[in-house]
């Protein structure tokens, strides 16, 4: 089948379940995965990347086990990620920060300058560590597009960026299934970037999925209010 | 072959090697900071002893004022580094107390030579005789001090973690540093403290193991081989372990160093012990998301 | 420009230091003073160390792993070396390889169980590696055509490696390690320079970012241990080869210290860093020692070096060079742009 597909994905640090039986199923365009801190977003990226080890439970990428996978050689398979805290690498150029993810995962030289075009990004020779914090966003999604990515996982693409840049982000997140034809997975704070990207959202909880299903529909249930909306409410007016 | 004085010889250095492993776990868990300088600080520690001794101070005079400025140059390390050390991560911590143990040996040869020289101490000239016929050895006063005080320390060290202020203070900040500051812990305070202590230790170790082995400042400085193979087996962070270790690693050296076949292998073992330890263990390297530096 | 270009004014770097190198070479000997006898021969071995030096850099500046047993591998590579003559009699030249194999695979063996622990374990670790060798090489003696494994004859009739046919005397010799010295770097950088540098500039920064872009962290490292250790053993043999023994008096644990401590205060993060460490470690403590001054006292001043280069300074004088040759590169490129 394609997509991505997690059955029963369990994950435990110490007592506490961080990911707790959860099964989704994600077929192709923008999906969301969203929920209060702590509630298990980055931990199933984390399995995917495998970085964490899921105590049970499995995940399907176009019909591959993703999680009997080596993690490095996942990116071979089409799996890409980028991280709240950008990793671009500050010694090297940008044009090189690209060009590493293809030259790991066995993809033409070619599509590194695609990818690079396709984010608009100029002046690719600068290193790392010349760029702006939108410029190093931009890396990471050029390294998230190059090569052939099935499923392509981005943690908070737009933090620390002002409106402007975001939505310029936006737009490039939003074009990635039809430019690459990858399954993107949004984990986002920002709700209007969520609503804007995602066709679809899968809502979690203290570890549980509580919520799956239309992005429109899904944030308008009351449960999702309560749960996620709700707090964010409290902390508004707490301030 | 009369392996009973190996065993007593081993045992004695191994103490001290479980001593001074706890001296760097605390500074460690407290600060941050593995302290590559703390058999250097011994070192200088053990050789002003002998000077003062020479110089006809009492052994005892010697030996105390040797150990304050073991806390005092540790300390005004800690000082003087201390907040430049708070801003690097531990491997580059590391280094720098690396570098002050180079600096430390460096002026240990510029002051006194490379010279073998003798500090005797007087507690080593009266003790007793264990075992009987084949089996024995004799065992001396500075021996029995290196054993016993391995013991009051370490157990006095855990207590002292676990029950006094200060020792919660320290197991805060070895948790977590934000979180122990705001709590209102006084950071510096109790990370001067742990340097001081450590130094102290440093100290006492330096003269006690300078009397047991030889007064050289490289071999004194580079002791911190086998102190530091106990912190690693100890997991750097457990003080039963790193002075259990400590113990094993000073009696498999002498055992070694009675074979005259392998002698020459005896400075391997705690490479040997520490690397069979790590490969034991399944703890992986944990993967972990780090904020990027510029 | 493009990236090609980048590309290029890299190998501009490279072409500018080849010269300036080869420049050096050729000049060097024919300099009074230090172009022949005492001077020239301390300037040899200075040159062989800048090898190990660069070994540690890479190690250091590259990848962030501190590897404290350099000159212990020198050792090894030079007691290889010897033992490999007397048991061959091939050129000094495959003597050469074969030692460097011999090291990188002593050097990545005795490494691998503290890399699976963190980094701090493999500092730990590899002061152990340079303390055990130090009384190991100190026991064993290294080979002087004696019977056995060992291979020394003790009783002092043992004879001597000769000098490779290409260097006999000693400014051909220094010309020969020059040659040697200038083509390991040069492979150094083009590995730097290519998918290995790029993978361990991505490790450096990060094992998780590095993992994500589908590269196998261990066996990068593996690969940069190995490959310095084989540089490392490429150092041990011209030293072997520069006297014909070795004395185990010159490979103390404090030694690989004292070379760490000169690559960090010198800069890591280039190669040029680690030639200038390389002169630092061996060079200097000559000079300083002929000017009366106590060779002791440079460990002090390398000691507190280290500590203020880690401290505030983590690109050591090359980085610090580096920033003067920009500033004025781009003070330059502002006038031709006002003109």
């Amino acid at each position: 089948m394609a997509g991505l597909t997690l059955s029963n994905v369990t994950v435990r640090y110490g007592g506490v379940r961080s990911l707790d039986d959860v099964s989704m199923a994600f077929e192709r365009g923008v999906c969301g995965l969203i929920g209060p801190n702590g509630a298990g977003k980055t931990t199933t990226f984390n399995v995917l990347s495998g970085f964490t080890v899921a105590a049970t439970g499995s995940a399907e990428l176009d019909g591959m086990d993703l999680l009997r996978v080596a993690p490095h050689r996942r990116a071979r398979l089409g799996l890409r990620r980028s991280f709240q805290q950008e990793q671009v690498i500050r010694a090297l150029s940008a044009y090189d920060n690209v060009r590493l993810v293809a030259e790991h995962t066995r993809s033409a030289l070619t599509s590194v300058g695609r990818a690079l075009d396709y984010v608009g990004l100029a002046r690719a020779e600068r290193l790392g560590s010349e760029l702006t914090l939108l410029e190093r966003r931009l890396v990471e999604i050029a390294r998230c597009i190059v090569g052939q990515p099935r499923l392509v996982l981005l943690d908070e693409p737009a933090a620390g960026l002002d409106p402007t840049e975001s939505e310029r982000l936006l737009k490039l997140i939003t074009g990635i299934p039809d430019e690459v034809g990858a399954l993107v997975l949004l984990v986002d704070h920002d709700m209007d970037l969520v609503r804007a990207a995602c066709g679809t959202v899968a809502v979690l909880d203290f570890g549980k999925l509580i919520a799956f299903g239309s992005t429109h529909e899904v944030l308008a249930s009351a449960q999702v209010r309560r749960a996620y909306l709700g707090v964010e409410d409290d902390e508004e007016s707490a301030c | 072959m009369n392996l009973l004085p190996f065993v007593v010889a081993g045992l004695v250095i191994g103490s001290v090697y479980a001593l001074s492993g706890v001296g760097v776990l605390v500074l460690y868990r407290t600060t941050g900071v593995l302290n590559f300088a703390h058999g250097a600080i011994g070192g200088l520690a053990a050789m002003l002893a002998w000077q003062f001794i020479e110089n006809g101070l009492p052994a005892s005079a010697a030996i105390a004022l040797c150990v304050t400025i073991g806390a005092a140059v540790s300390l005004v390390f800690g000082v003087v580094a201390g907040p430049y050390l708070g801003r690097i991560d531990e491997l580059r911590k590391a280094v720098a107390t690396l570098g002050f143990s180079l600096a430390l040996l460096g002026l240990m040869l510029y002051l006194w030579n490379d010279k073998a020289r003798r500090l005797l101490l007087p507690t080593s000239l009266t003790g007793f005789s264990v075992g009987n016929g084949e089996a024995h050895a004799r065992v001396n006063l500075t021996q029995l001090i290196c054993l016993t005080l391995a013991i009051v320390v370490v157990t006095g060290a855990a207590l002292a973690l676990r029950y006094t202020a200060i020792g919660t203070a320290m197991r805060a900040l070895a948790s977590d540093r934000e979180l122990a500051a705001v709590l209102g812990t006084s950071v510096r305070l109790v990370e001067n403290a742990a340097w001081a202590v450590s130094g102290a230790i440093a100290g006492i170790s330096g003269v006690l193991v300078a009397d047991q082995t030889r007064l050289e400042p490289a071999f004194l400085t580079f002791l911190v081989i086998p102190e530091l193979a106990a912190v690693v087996v100890g997991r750097f962070r457990s003080l039963g372990m790193t002075m259990v270790a400590g113990l094993v690693i000073g009696l498999v050296q002498s055992l070694v160093s009675s074979q005259p076949s392998i002698t020459a292998f005896s400075t391997a073992v705690p490479f040997v012990i520490a690397t069979v330890v790590i490969l034991a263990g399944t703890r992986r390297r944990t993967v972990t998301i780090g904020v990027v530096r510029a | 420009m493009s990236p090609q270009s980048v590309a290029s004014n890299r190998t501009r770097g490279l072409i500018t230091g080849v010269a300036l190198a080869v420049l050096a070479v050729v000049l060097v000997p024919s300099l009074p003073g230090i172009g022949a006898g005492l001077g020239l021969r301390t300037l040899t071995v200075a040159v062989i160390y800048s090898l190990a030096a660069a070994s540690a850099g890479v190690l250091y500046g590259r990848l962030g792993l501190v590897s404290i047993m350099q000159v212990g591998l020198v050792a090894v590579g030079g007691w290889t070396t010897l033992r490999l003559h007397y048991a061959t009699g091939l050129p000094f030249e495959v003597v050469l390889l074969l030692a460097a194999l011999v090291t990188a695979v002593v050097g990545t063996v005795v490494s691998l169980p503290a890399l699976r622990l963190s980094g701090l374990s493999l500092a730990i670790t590899t002061l152990m590696i340079a303390g055990a060798l130090e009384v190991i090489v100190r026991y064993t003696g290294f080979p002087n055509g004696g019977p056995g494994f060992v291979g020394r004859d003790a009783t002092g009739s043992g004879s001597t490696m000769p000098r490779p046919s290409l260097g006999q005397d000693d400014q051909t010799y220094f010309r020969y390690v020059a040659v040697v010295v200038i083509v390991v770097l040069v492979l150094l950088w083009w590995l730097l320079a290519s998918r290995p540098g790029r993978a361990w500039a991505a490790i450096r920064q990060g094992d998780a970012g590095a993992m994500a872009s589908g590269i196998n962290t261990t066996a990068y490292r593996v690969l940069a241990l190995a490959v310095t250790s084989a540089v490392t053993g490429v150092a041990g043999a011209l030293l072997a080869a520069n006297s014909g023994v070795l004395d185990p008096v010159s490979f103390k644990a404090q030694q690989s210290v004292l070379l760490f401590a000169t690559v960090l205060i010198a800069g890591a993060f280039s190669l040029a860093g680690a030639v200038i460490g390389g002169l630092f470690f061996y060079w200097v403590p000559q000079l300083l020692n002929t000017w009366g001054v106590d060779g002791n006292l440079v460990f002090v001043i390398l000691g507190l070096g280290t500590v203020q280069a880690i401290t505030t300074a983590p690109h050591g004088i090359a980085g610090q060079l580096e920033n003067l040759s920009s500033a004025l590169r781009s003070r330059t490129g502002r006038r031709v742009e006002e003109s």
